[in-house]
């Protein structure tokens, strides 16, 4: 059971791998025909009437006919090179625009004479003689060699090992002909990797630079050192035998297996896997090379090159060509599609030069893995300027994303902000029509209602008239208390001076307002309308009690603003000079009940109420909160 | 005893109130003081009585059955530009004070009061006096401090505009509101007691909006409108 349900989801897996695989290797398979292909195009036309094919060859004392293109053997010494030796017809009458000696292939370096006098050494040219590069030559020869009918041309061909001399055909003939030969090789093996090496020091600057800016992403960091290493492999001049500066030589063959190897870390990386510790091991030949030729002298550093280096180049080629396929399987997306067809090329290239190394393969002995991996490296580094370029583009999208969110999220918290004012206010308006209610049924209902029933009792004049106007007053007490007065509780007090004026100056009651303190009581932002009523309210209790029931001449209203260390705090006191009242009173009198009336609504407001009285007067003081409650929590 | 203007002629009110017993009750207190008091009981019956002359005072009630005080005031004002006048109240709110006050109003006389404190209400205001109550100055002085604050809504009631207010008048009008006496302001503004009421009758000129147009002249010049 367990078996089958482990098995079950490895077969639509396998399955996948599959069908992912197989259309991949196919695509490969058409890559590596149509490389083919165009490598057999690739090779350039020579103008075959000017050929000269049949030569003798002198040979370590031996003499015998040979046919061009020929490779002669290995050496590792420069004296006594192979010579080639042949004839070529000239007439005079042809001479007209000059005629040249071209060499379109060689190796590795090249002395041409003719009729005994040297027109050519390549050896002059350090670039000419680079076994990795093709490098045509083309000298002209000076009309006065030439003879009329038949001349001698003689080519000594240089040769350092371990790879094999070669001599391509050599033409002899008029310099109009040859020369766009020439151009047509100088162009694609000379001047097209100088172009592709300056565009790949330009790519390894960019990568350095992003690198630089993003350090976690090393894969740039990667794919900048490999081309900084194939730049400096380009334009560094490689040294002509004798003349070898061993050193240099060294950082040259070394440059190749390194590079490659930076590329299998740069695929590894760029796909998205861990670089294995063990994968350092891919370094091992390339660091090899490098130390033999730091220490020894030539020929053995070109050996060992020859014999790991290559080798290792073509295993990296190989492992990224699987790291490639793997992410191809994986991620089905274009750059690792574009990053394998690329491997493959260069891969079918560089087996392409294994061949005509080993003469497998008989062409013309043309190397195009260079070239070819130089393309890559541009492919690679505009590919991942493209994904650079792309990832910029999802940020700009993702910023655009994210303003259009934040201001939906802006206009829904918006939206709920008006919601929450709106029942905040409904709220509010709900409190405040329940308090006015209260106000209204404590003040101004009971009036109504003891004016009601004094005129139906037939009462006359005062006491309706004393209801009536009490009523109004309430009435006008509550409006005012609704007024805004911004935590300014001398607002409220102003107003009521004016009411409390009016209401004494019947009695002839003299009104001494006094405010001890300039500003009068301290600012309370938590004031609310209900704790004015409140304290208005026990204010004209006080005033009333003074005119109602102790026959006072003089009422002194005293506002001050008080400090004993913490924190301000008003205090409003009401004396009259009055007889008095005993406080025994506990029953049901009217004196009684606004005693309890004016300490209850203390009480609510969190201020605190003393009340004196004797047969000179009564003193009431309210001493106000320093903070005004904001609940009628003593409302129950 | 007959009060009497500079010419020596008994000072004439105009009394406009629809509700007779209030009617009666003012009437009484300003007869009493020596008045001369000729009453209305709508709008059309005291245009009638204004082409007898023009009344030294105007008190008007804002509500009347065949439309509203205000327009009496304004009227008033355009006709009889030296005629004082004052809106009768049941409550004294702002509401129907302020409004009143913009079109040419100082003041405002409780439906309530005490017979001799509508005489000497009256006296106060022939002689110069223009009263203002705790409540309005305080209304007002809230206006000031809103326009400081220039809210873009417009603060509730009626509209008001207290732009050309100086500062020392607005610190009267904060004495009033907080229950301080003219002698009491004057003090501490470092005034003469004498000339509050004349400071008090330039807030209320200030306060005035003659006509439709000046109005909408005032608020170009304040920046309310734009053209």
């Amino acid at each position: 059971m367990s078996e089958i349900a482990a098995k079950a989801p490895a077969r639509p897996r396998r399955r996948l791998i599959v069908s992912r695989l197989v259309p991949y290797l196919l695509l490969q398979a058409l890559i590596v025909i149509a490389t083919i292909l165009g490598l057999r195009l690739l090779q350039p036309a020579d103008p075959d009437d000017f050929a000269l094919s049949g030569f003798s060859l002198r040979e370590d004392g031996v003499t015998r006919p040979v046919t061009l293109p020929h490779f002669t053997s290995s050496r590792y010494s420069l004296t006594d090179p192979p010579l080639y030796t042949g004839t070529f017809t000239f007439r005079s009458r042809d001479a007209a625009s000059g005629w040249s000696v071209y060499l379109p292939r060689f190796s590795n370096a090249a002395e041409v004479a003719v009729n005994g006098i040297v027109v050519l050494d390549t050896r002059r040219d350090a670039n000419a003689n680079r076994p990795d590069r093709n490098t045509p030559q083309i000298a002209l020869i000076p009309a006065s060699l030439l003879r009329d009918g038949s001349n001698e041309i003689t080519v000594r061909l240089f040769v350092w090992g371990p790879l094999k001399g070669f001599l391509d055909t050599v033409y002899v003939g008029p310099d109009a002909a040859l020369r766009p030969c020439y151009e047509t090789r100088t162009l694609l093996f000379v001047t097209l990797p100088v172009a592709f090496s300056a565009w790949q020091s330009i790519l390894a600057v960019i990568l350095a630079i992003m690198w630089l800016m993003r350090r976690r992403e090393p894969v740039y960091g990667v794919l900048a050192v490999a081309m900084v290493l194939g730049v400096v492999q380009a334009f560094s001049p490689p040294p002509v035998p004798p003349a070898t500066v061993s050193r240099l030589a060294a950082v040259l063959l070394a440059s190749a297996p390194i590079e490659s190897a930076l590329i299998v870390v740069f695929g590894v990386l760029f796909f998205g896997w861990r670089w294995p510790r063990y994968g350092m091991l891919l370094f091992v030949p390339g660091l090899v090379v490098f130390v033999v030729g730091l220490i020894a002298g030539p020929p053995l550093p070109r050996v060992l090159f020859v014999l790991i280096g290559i080798p290792t180049v073509g295993l990296c080629l190989f492992l990224m060509a699987c790291v490639t396929a793997a992410a191809v399987v994986r991620r089905q997306d274009a750059a690792s599609f574009m990053i394998g067809c690329a491997v493959t090329i260069v891969l079918t290239c560089w087996v392409h030069d294994m061949l005509a190394a080993f003469e497998i393969m008989t062409n013309e002995r043309i190397f195009v893995s260079r070239l070819s991996y130089s393309a890559m490296l541009v492919a690679i580094g505009a590919g991942l300027t493209w994904r650079f370029a792309r990832a910029l583009n999802q940020v700009d999208s993702f910023a655009g994303q994210l303003v259009a969110r934040v201001r939906e999220a802006e206009e829904r918290l918006k939206a709920s902000f008006v919601r929450e004012q709106e029942r905040a206010r409904a709220a509010a308006l709900a409190n405040e029509r329940t308090r006015l209610m209260r106000d209204l049924h404590d003040g101004l209902g009971g009036q109504l209602v003891s004016i009601v029933a004094l005129s139906e009792r037939g009462h006359e004049g005062a006491t309706i008239t004393d209801a009536a106007r009490a009523a109004l007053k309430d009435l006008r007490l509550v409006i005012d208390s609704m007024d805004d007065i911004g935590g300014d509780l001398m607002l409220a007090l102003g107003s009521w001076r004016e009411r409390a004026a009016m209401q004494l100056r019947p009695h002839d009651i003299a009104l001494d307002w006094r405010v001890a303190t300039p500003q009068g009581l301290p600012l309370h932002p938590e004031l609310r309308p209900w704790h004015v009523v409140q304290i208005v309210r026990i204010l004209d209790e006080a005033v009333t009690n003074a005119v109602k029931h102790a026959q006072a001449r003089n009422i002194a209203v005293t506002i001050a603003t008080l400090d004993d260390g913490q924190g301000p705090y008003g205090v409003i006191s009401i004396a009259d000079d009055g007889k008095g009242f005993a406080l025994v009173g506990e029953g049901t009198s009217q004196t009684a009940r606004g005693l309890r009336n004016m300490r209850s609504r203390a009480a609510r407001c969190g201020a605190a109420f003393e009340l004196s009285s004797d047969s000179s007067g009564t003193f009431v003081r309210l001493q106000l909160p320093q903070v005004f409650p904001d609940s009628d929590a003593a409302t129950g | 005893m007959s009060e009497q203007g500079e010419t020596g002629e008994a000072i004439t009110i105009l009394l406009v109130e629809d509700d007779a017993p209030t009617c009666w009750r003012l009437q009484d207190a300003l007869v009493k003081a020596g008045y001369e008091v000729r009453s209305a009981g709508t709008l059309g019956e005291a245009r009638q009585a204004l082409n007898d002359g023009a009344p030294r005072v105007l008190l008007t009630d804002l509500r009347l059955p065949d439309g509203h005080g205000i327009e009496l005031i304004r009227e008033m004002r355009q006709r009889f530009p030296d005629t004082e006048i004052m809106v009768i109240s049941a409550l004294g709110d702002e509401e129907s004070v302020i409004s009143a006050i913009t079109v040419g109003a100082t003041g405002y006389l409780l439906k309530d009061a005490f017979p001799t404190d509508i005489a000497t209400t009256v006296r106060d205001l022939v002689a110069g006096h223009s009263p203002i109550s705790a409540s309005i100055a305080r209304f007002i002085v809230r206006r000031t401090q809103g326009a400081a604050q220039s809210s873009a809504e417009p603060p509730p009631g009626p509209a008001l505009n207290t732009a050309k207010l100086t500062p020392r008048e607005i610190d009267i009008l904060w004495g009033i509101a907080k229950g301080f006496s003219y002698a009491e302001i004057a003090s501490h503004l470092g005034l003469s007691k004498q000339t509050v009421p004349g400071h008090i009758k330039n807030i209320y000129r200030k306060l005035e909006v003659h006509t439709r147009s000046e109005a909408v002249f005032e608020a170009v010049q304040q920046g309310l409108i734009k053209l």
